[in-house]
């Protein structure tokens, strides 16, 4: 039998779909023709690709997508900010001291915004829908972000500041929470991430000055030197006035009063 | 075993029962990684796609029919995400996978370097050729689901398949010639090539 009359029956032969009499026509043909031969061949090697694992952060970020849109949904009958049912996740951050309290408000914004969107979507076609969704699923994983911001665990928070750098256009409510995040996280590692996903944002005047006003609250001396560089890559107007200002802190590091130096050195 | 199939979890889901995603998450997020990944080449994107995925069953649970078997549903909206994906950030016409296949440690090193090549190979077939290659070999789809889900005939795909074949094979061999160039010392002794080429 010809290879044209083979390659009809091959697809079936791959996935031991023919019936005995004609999976011994194949296996005739392919004892004979090399080229055939190496076409099942190269289908058996397919197995030597191993298969990839998804990073372990992936399920994690998954449940907290579930939580937002399931919270989000509980909110829909009676969208009312100010007095969430004390069942709904919102209810949760209540109690949580300021600015923790607007980045929950901010969530809960988005989630409603995320549900209208939703609902007045209902009525239109599918192909109409497209744009619309789009925005709409960039909200999600900018809630999922802010929700995961505000987890116990460094690297979940790590995770989260990792997350909103896929996003070319962040929320200002997203761009507080990072700003915040910046202020005031426990984690060093957390902080410098969230200065560098900032840093991208840089034509917001809200990032800048934000970025700016970090430095003389921040304790660390890895995150002073990379908000120096970051002052210093940015050359704003008031640059050399707020870096002059942060060389009199008392109890400066050394290292830090260096670089502080030298920034100014190239300022000037 | 006595597993509830994919289906009535979806069922589950869809009359409100949101936490059940979850089972079907555990089920699937690793395959719809591979099929992204080896489609793709790129494991960010790869992972935010497979969001997206659950993300769209979330949303879309209502439209889910009983009876609908669900794994041919689910690469529906794969597919659908990707193309999104690819309106949003066109891909570049120089493509490279930004990932080498991950060596499980009990492959032999010349398995290891069959399955780098073959990985190779598979980049450089055509996106259609080598989605229909991967869907029949590696998502336990059935021919007529993938007919389906392509929108084309059955023969159609089993065509695709066996040209996908054609295509990989002699874009195996022309990189096996090109190890075997680059490394004459150690020339791997692979198999599929015939003798003298």
């Amino acid at each position: 039998m010809k290879c044209e009359q083979i390659a009809e029956l091959l697809p079936d032969f791959l996935r031991r779909g023919l019936n005995p009499e004609q999976t011994e026509i194949v296996e005739r043909h392919l004892a004979e023709c090399a080229d055939c031969r190496d076409e099942v061949a190269v289908w058996d090697k397919l197995a030597l690709l191993p298969a990839a694992e998804p990073s372990p952060a992936a399920r994690h970020r998954f449940e907290e997508m579930l939580r937002v849109y399931e919270a989000g949904r509980e909110e829909r009958p009676t969208p009312r900010l100010t007095a969430p049912r004390p069942a709904s996740l919102w209810a949760g951050f209540r109690w949580l001291h300021s600015p923790l309290v607007q980045v929950a408000g901010s969530l809960a914004l988005l989630a409603v915004g995320f549900l209208l969107g939703a609902g007045l979507n209902r009525g239109r076609s599918q192909s109409d829908d497209l744009a619309a969704m789009r925005s709409e699923l960039s909200n999600m994983h900018q809630m999922v972000v802010l929700s995961m911001l505000q987890q116990q665990s460094a690297s979940e928070r790590l995770q989260a500041v990792s997350y909103s750098q896929r996003e070319e256009q962040l929320e200002p409510q997203v761009l507080s929470a990072l700003l915040h995040t910046l202020r005031y996280d426990s984690s060093v590692d957390v902080r410098l991430a969230a200065l560098d996903a900032l840093s991208r944002h840089a034509a917001q005047p809200q990032v800048r000055v934000g970025v700016t006003n970090a430095l003389q609250a921040q304790q660390s001396p890895l995150v002073q030197v990379a908000l120096i560089d970051q002052l210093l890559e940015w050359r704003g107007p008031d640059a050399v006035q707020r870096l002059r200002s942060f060389q009199q802190s008392p109890n400066l590091n050394p290292t830090v009063r260096e670089r502080t130096e030298w920034a100014l050195s190239k300022l000037q | 075993m006595n597993l509830v199939t994919d289906e009535e979890l979806m069922l589950q889901v869809r009359s409100g029962e949101g936490e059940t995603l979850g089972v079907l998450f555990e089920r699937y997020h690793g395959p719809l990684f591979n099929f992204y990944a080896r489609l793709m080449g790129d494991r960010t994107v790869s992972e935010d796609l497979v969001q997206e995925v659950f993300l769209r069953i979330l949303r879309y649970r209502d439209t889910y029919q009983p009876g609908t078997p669900f794994r041919p549903w689910m690469y529906q909206i794969a597919r659908n995400a990707r193309m999104d994906h690819y309106r949003k950030t066109p891909r570049l016409e120089t493509f490279e996978p930004d990932m080498l296949p991950p060596v499980a440690p009990h492959d032999s090193a010349q398995q290891q370097q069959e399955g780098a090549l073959l990985h190779r190979a598979l980049m450089r077939l055509s996106d259609e050729k080598r989605e229909v290659l991967i869907l029949a070999r590696f998502q336990e789809l059935k021919y007529t689901e993938i007919a389906r889900l392509l929108g084309v005939e059955l023969n159609t795909v089993k065509t695709r398949v066996h040209r996908a074949l054609q295509d990989l094979r002699e874009a195996f061999r022309e990189l096996e010639r090109g190890a075997r160039k680059n490394a004459p010392s150690a020339a791997p002794n692979i198999s599929l090539g015939r003798a003298g080429q």
